[in-house]
């Protein structure tokens, strides 16, 4: 018996772990603070190994607790970092508007967390593409806003936005946009798990079939 | 009950609200939030709980459950809209709940299904209190307890609590502050402080670790409380003992009251009470208190939701709990049989049999009955005895019986133990048990008989306590006994003891004893640590000696601040003990020309790389422009000067399956085409570039920032397109004679062994472009750049220049120069060690040494001696994971309480948590001072006392918050949050002490064998 299943009753809040990703100075631990704390440093220190914060947030008059897992940007880290992808709900994968390099290595780490994560082949898996530092000047941008609808259109990624951890612009949303299309992928999933639902929607896709019930969020 | 005690029990309720209102009130402004968690929550909600269960009419309202309460909730929410709400949210909550069902459901009769192999880890258990925790969130409790009060007659006794007219009313009023409060639900550092003590968590986590053998420590038992009713219909009873079913499961496990000497799961019983013939599988244990063995049998039903005593349809299994005393039972029958793990019937003094019980395969029966007879020493024993060699000295033996066929199964076979009293007294014992009744002193005696606790303390105990009985006749005979069993347990536990530090020792050995220097460095004479005055008596005319005190002052007591400048470079290792002020000025001086001959090197690299970097961008902005399509056809020069790191592990692409290597593929051919660039020198700029480092050299100050800047404007300035130009080393050479040298022959060298390092990456065949077979030996003129060692060198600029803008700048040193001379020493570094590249983390590491030395070239000199021991904790090392292996079996030896829960967690094993502390002598983790305190500890340390000492600041950090990690059974994703928020908040100097008296906790163990 656990002692710490005790300690933590039941709660009401569905707990999300998401997982940020992305090149080394994108800002990922400041979007994270704006989002958990609404701070903001400009000279935040770059990540060594992983840090996770917790959030709630309410979305739809439900509430959900967001574990948001920061991770080091250098690819060198990998194998502190990845044991972390394990479980999650969430990815949110995120480059900065002034760096092409670090848009062009999305590709990458969205492979290694669709590796490391466990995520079955085939399977839906709710990513997020964030564009970070849409607060840089016009002529400073290299990614431009059609790039990154083209680059997700062709990934398959449904939701994807660009932000500003320093002007906060955006990083509500980015979350918010990041649970509610978690929660689509989960009621398309739920659709295919329940029998005892008298509406069966044909058309929608019923390969997605990550179960409800076993989302790992209970056990992180 | 008289009306007088009914009131004070009244008014003791009221307290006990009024207390732990004040705690939660108190909480919540002290920490300006109380968590949804804490024990104070908790404890109101037990409070308020007795109060509305004290006179409630559960006859009258057909209430007839544990939880009334709860079921009152139900009642009242037909006519009270707040509690309407709750109560939805209560059978929500628990519907959610497979394991329980909703309290007011009407099916609580039907018969229990029989779950098997119920495993206790994955239940999800709902807070105690539930309603009263909900309806407080909700802020709606002192609502509902309103209306309670107002509508008492219909629910309450006219005496009761709820009813009385001043105390109905206070206790809904002293409900209203904690009802304005918002509860929190984050864990947060502060919240942990306030979670259940760490004991409690412990038993439990001891019996889930270790079911079938007895825990190896036995405590001492002090004091004794009664056994526990385990189907108590009397509320008011629940009011003085508030936990009971949670003290119930705490009984089953070993706690200060009772010894756990065995434990099984599953164990089949059919419980007299359930009245169905049936065996439920059930928690079979031994307990031995300070009174006597105690047989428990618990339906696995409670096992999994066993701290919420009111669910009512669990209640009934509440009942089938058995609770059998050994000094009741006369006869064991031993059943065995083949096919199944053999039963036990207890016979009771009145011949009455207990239920059968019948124990799964695999030797339980027998473990039983070792423990039984264990248990039963020294007072009491088998008869015959259980050993078989016992058996052949035993006196009076009667039934000698071939006992080892009991151990080896092959024939199935019955037995029959008798329990005997051993002290021969049997008259007296018989007379003591019918005086049982009647006189006090002599029960205690007689149940310190039955006692057999091994811990000498507790024998001490039962030896004064029977002093008081010396009045009676019959306790001369006791403390005879008394005194052999204590003689018998003494020696047994130092043999035990004895044979346990062996074993420990053992482990030390194989797996600790490189850890810590053999022979002992005492400090008291070096408390104060390096001081000015030690100094001045070290410091001698210009040369340090004595080595040895310097390491001995620093490791116990650090060095001043104002000497860490000039005994740093010592304890690096960049001085020598003994050196003469010359010979190191000498080095200074030698260290300071290699230092700014390689910068000169790098910037003339970084100057091309910036141009590059400049028409990408430049071509990126123009193509963003009058882009229209996909980002993937971006012309294949800019791909290929962002692609991903060169020096990226193979292993970091295995599972990139196709994306990464098919983008790459059309890329190959184009790059070859423009493989190399060759820079060639103009005139005009040579000539500017030794005027800057001529005046340089004259100024001797900020020579290389100066130099760089002028450089790069220079660059920026001059190079038109592609062609790039500049020879540093050649220019240098003018310059110094000796550095001439020196300096092209350094040029050749590290150019040599880049191209060198290239060539080996590649082989292993990265991302590759082909290979560059481009360095023209030519040009004479000018230097030659592979496009690889622009790529490499590039990549390594633009992270040091992202990193060291975001390192440290909230600390005052780091602005403007000093940051530039940060990113200098760095860059120096990769540029010397570009098979090495930069790595997050080694910003970190230069940081303190250049507050400290404020100067580039020492800087770089003592963090290459750094580095030596550092680069290992990166991550091409191997060091980190031999850092974590460590720490496993240090924690084994040096916590082992800490060890079972880390091992029971297995993702412990990773100890991620430390990662950051061993990457970077935890820098991170502590304010400014207190590196330089850590740090020159950690440098002392390996000629004093241990090589490894950051392990043993590691695991004093673990120690300090042992508690909060251990009675939070925190897993890995808690600690590493909890270290994460802890950052820079430790008490360095109580980290340093423990840390010091763990290694030489652990030398004098090794010293011992």
């Amino acid at each position: 018996m656990s002692a710490r299943v005790n300690m933590r009753p039941a709660n009401k809040n569905t707990l999300l772990k998401v997982v940020i990703l992305g090149d080394g100075g994108v800002g990922k631990s400041c979007l994270m603070n704006r989002f958990v704390s609404n701070h903001f440093d400009e000279h935040s220190f770059h990540t060594i190994g992983v840090e996770f914060l917790n959030k709630d947030i309410e979305i739809d008059n439900e509430n959900y607790t967001l574990q948001i897992w920061d991770t080091a940007g250098q690819e060198r880290f990998k194998t502190l970092r990845t044991p972390f992808y394990r479980g999650s709900d969430i990815c949110m994968l995120t480059y900065a508007i002034d760096d092409k390099s670090s848009f062009r290595n999305m590709n990458m780490w969205k492979n290694e967390f669709l590796y490391y994560a466990d995520i079955k082949e085939n399977t839906y898996f709710p990513f997020i593409v964030v564009g970070n530092k849409s607060d840089v000047l016009v002529e400073e941008r290299e990614v431009s806003q059609l790039e990154l609808e083209t680059w997700c259109n062709e990934n398959g990624i449904a939701s994807c936005i660009e932000t500003s951890a320093k002007s906060a612009s955006n990083v509500q949303e980015a979350f918010k946009m990041a649970v509610q299309h978690w929660l689509r992928a989960e009621i398309r999933a739920d659709r295919t798990e329940c029998t005892y639902s008298d509406t069966v929607d044909l058309n929608k896709k019923q390969s997605d079939s990550r179960s409800s019930c076993c989302t790992g969020a209970s056990e992180d | 009950m008289t009306s007088g005690s009914e009131n004070d029990y009244k008014a003791k309720l009221i307290a006990c609200v009024k207390k732990e209102v004040k705690q939660v009130m108190e909480e919540s402004v002290t920490k300006k939030f109380v968590h949804e968690e804490s024990g104070s929550v908790t404890s109101l909600c037990g409070a308020v709980e007795a109060c509305l269960s004290q006179g409630l009419r559960r006859r009258a309202l057909g209430l007839f459950k544990t939880s009334s309460t709860t079921a009152l909730l139900h009642k009242i929410a037909k006519h009270n809209s707040d509690a309407a709400v709750i109560s939805k949210k209560v059978i929500e909550l628990e519907n959610l709940d497979p394991n329980r069902r909703s309290s007011s459901s009407s099916d609580s009769t039907t018969k229990p299904v029989l779950m098997k192999n119920m495993s206790l880890q994955n239940v999800n258990l709902l807070p105690k209190y539930l309603w009263i925790r909900l309806a407080l969130f909700e802020k709606q409790l002192s609502r509902i307890i309103d209306y309670l009060v107002a509508n008492a007659t219909r629910y309450y006794d006219k005496d009761a609590l709820v009813a009385d007219p001043d105390y109905g009313s206070i206790l809904s009023s002293l409900l209203v502050g904690p009802c304005a409060l918002d509860y929190s639900r984050t864990k947060t550092a502060d919240h942990f402080w306030t979670d259940p003590p760490a004991d409690e968590l412990l038993q439990r986590h001891r019996i889930s670790s270790s079911h079938s053998t007895p825990p190896p420590v036995r405590r001492p038992i002090p004091n004794f409380r009664r056994s526990l009713n385990t189907s108590s219909e009397d509320s008011s009873s629940r009011c003085t003992t508030q936990h009971i079913a949670k003290d119930y499961v705490e009984s089953l496990h070993q706690n200060s009251r009772a010894t756990l000497l065995f434990g099984k799961n599953n164990v089949l019983v059919s419980p007299p009470k359930a009245g169905h013939t049936e065996p439920m599988p059930g928690y079979l244990s031994l307990h031995q208190t300070a009174n006597c063995l105690t047989i428990k049998w618990t339906p696995n039903q409670l096992m999994n939701g066993f701290t919420e005593s009111d669910v009512p349809d669990k209640s009934i299994y509440w009942d089938y709990a058995i609770q059998v005393r050994l000094d009741e039972v006369v006869y064991v029958h031993c059943h065995q049989d083949i096919e199944t793990g053999g039963t036990v019937i207890l016979v009771g003094q009145d011949g009455v049999q207990r239920p059968p019980i019948h124990f799964p395969k695999g030797g339980h029966m027998l473990a039983f009955l070792n423990c039984l007879e264990t248990g039963l020493l020294p007072h009491g024993r088998l008869d015959p005895p259980l050993w078989s060699q016992q058996s052949c000295t035993a006196r009076n033996s009667k039934r000698k019986r071939p006992l080892p066929s009991l151990v080896e199964e092959n024939e199935p076979k019955d037995f029959v133990f008798r329990i005997v009293d051993s002290s021969n007294h049997k008259e007296i014992s018989v007379k003591r048990h019918d005086l049982m009744n009647r006189n006090y002193v002599t029960t205690k005696v007689r149940a310190q008989l039955g006692s057999s606790s091994t811990s000498s303390e507790s024998s001490t105990k039962s030896f004064s306590i029977d002093q008081n009985g010396v009045g009676d006749g019959t306790s001369n005979v006791c403390i005879k006994a008394v005194c052999d069993s204590m003689k018998r347990q003494i020696i047994s536990r130092a043999f035990y003891g004895w044979l346990a530090y062996c074993r420990h020792l053992s482990t030390v050995r194989t797996h600790l004893s490189g850890l810590v220097h053999g022979t002992i460095i005492t400090g008291d004479t070096a408390k104060d640590g390096l001081t000015q005055e030690k100094w001045c008596e070290l410091y001698v005319d210009g040369v340090l000696q004595h080595a040895d005190e310097v390491y001995k002052l620093t490791y116990f007591g650090g060095v001043a601040h104002d000497l860490r400048k000039d005994v740093w470079p010592y304890l690096l290792g960049h001085y020598k003990f003994g050196s003469t002020l010359a010979q190191r000025d000498e080095l200074s001086e030698q260290t300071k020309q290699a230092y700014e001959t390689t910068m000169s090197e790098w910037l003339a690299v970084e100057a091309i790389v910036k141009q590059r970097d400049k028409e990408t961008q430049a071509n990126a902005i123009a193509k963003l422009s009058s882009e229209s399509t996909s980002g993937e056809q971006v012309p294949p020069q800019i791909q290929r000067d962002l692609s991903n790191d060169v020096f990226e592990d193979i292993s970091d692409y295995e599972f990139d399956s196709n994306d990464d290597t098919d983008e790459d593929k059309p890329k190959r051919p184009k790059k070859t085409k423009q493989n190399t660039v060759i820079y060639d020198g103009s005139d005009e700029d040579r000539r500017k570039l030794s005027l800057e480092q001529e005046s340089a050299e004259v100024a001797n100050l900020h020579l290389n920032e100066e130099s760089r800047n002028n450089n790069i404007e220079d660059n920026d300035k001059k190079f038109i397109g592609n062609v790039i130009v500049t020879n540093p080393s050649v220019d240098m050479s003018n310059i110094l004679v000796e550095c001439q040298r020196k300096s092209s022959l350094r040029a050749v060298t590290e150019e040599g062994t880049s191209l060198d390092t290239l060539d080996c990456i590649e082989t292993h065949g990265l991302v590759s472009p082909a290979r560059s077979a481009c360095v023209s030996p030519a040009s004479s003129n000018g230097g030659v750049y592979s496009t690889e060692l622009l790529e490499t060198f590039g990549l390594n600029l633009h992270r040091i220049e992202k990193d060291v803008q975001r390192c440290d700048r909230n600390y005052w040193y780091f602005t403007g120069d000093n940051l530039d001379k940060l990113r200098n020493v760095m860059c120096t570094y990769v540029w010397e060690h570009l098979d090495i590249g930069y790595m997050q983390g080694m910003c970190d590491l230069v940081a303190p040494l250049l507050v400290i030395f404020n100067d580039e070239s020492l800087t770089y000199a003592c963090f290459c001696h750094l580095m030596e021991r550092m680069v290992e904790n990166f991550p091409n090392g191997n060091a980190m994971d031999c850092h974590f292996a460590n720490m496993r079996s240090l924690i084994q030896i040096l916590d082992s309480e800490m060890y079972e829960l880390m091992h029971s967690h297995g993702d412990y094993t990773h100890f991620y948590f430390c990662y950051r502390w061993f990457l970077l002598d935890f820098k991170r983790e502590l304010v400014y001072n207190d590196v330089f305190a850590f740090w020159e500890v950690i440098w002392a340390a390996q000629q004093v006392a241990s090589s490894h000492y950051v392990l043993f600041l590691a695991l004093a950090l673990l120690e300090i918050y042992r508690d909060i990690i251990l009675s939070n059974s925190m897993d890995f994703t808690d600690i590493i949050k909890f270290f994460n928020e802890m950052a820079e908040r430790h008490d360095a100097q109580e980290v340093l002490r423990i840390a010091r008296e763990l290694v030489l906790q652990l030398q004098l163990l090794i010293e011992n064998k």
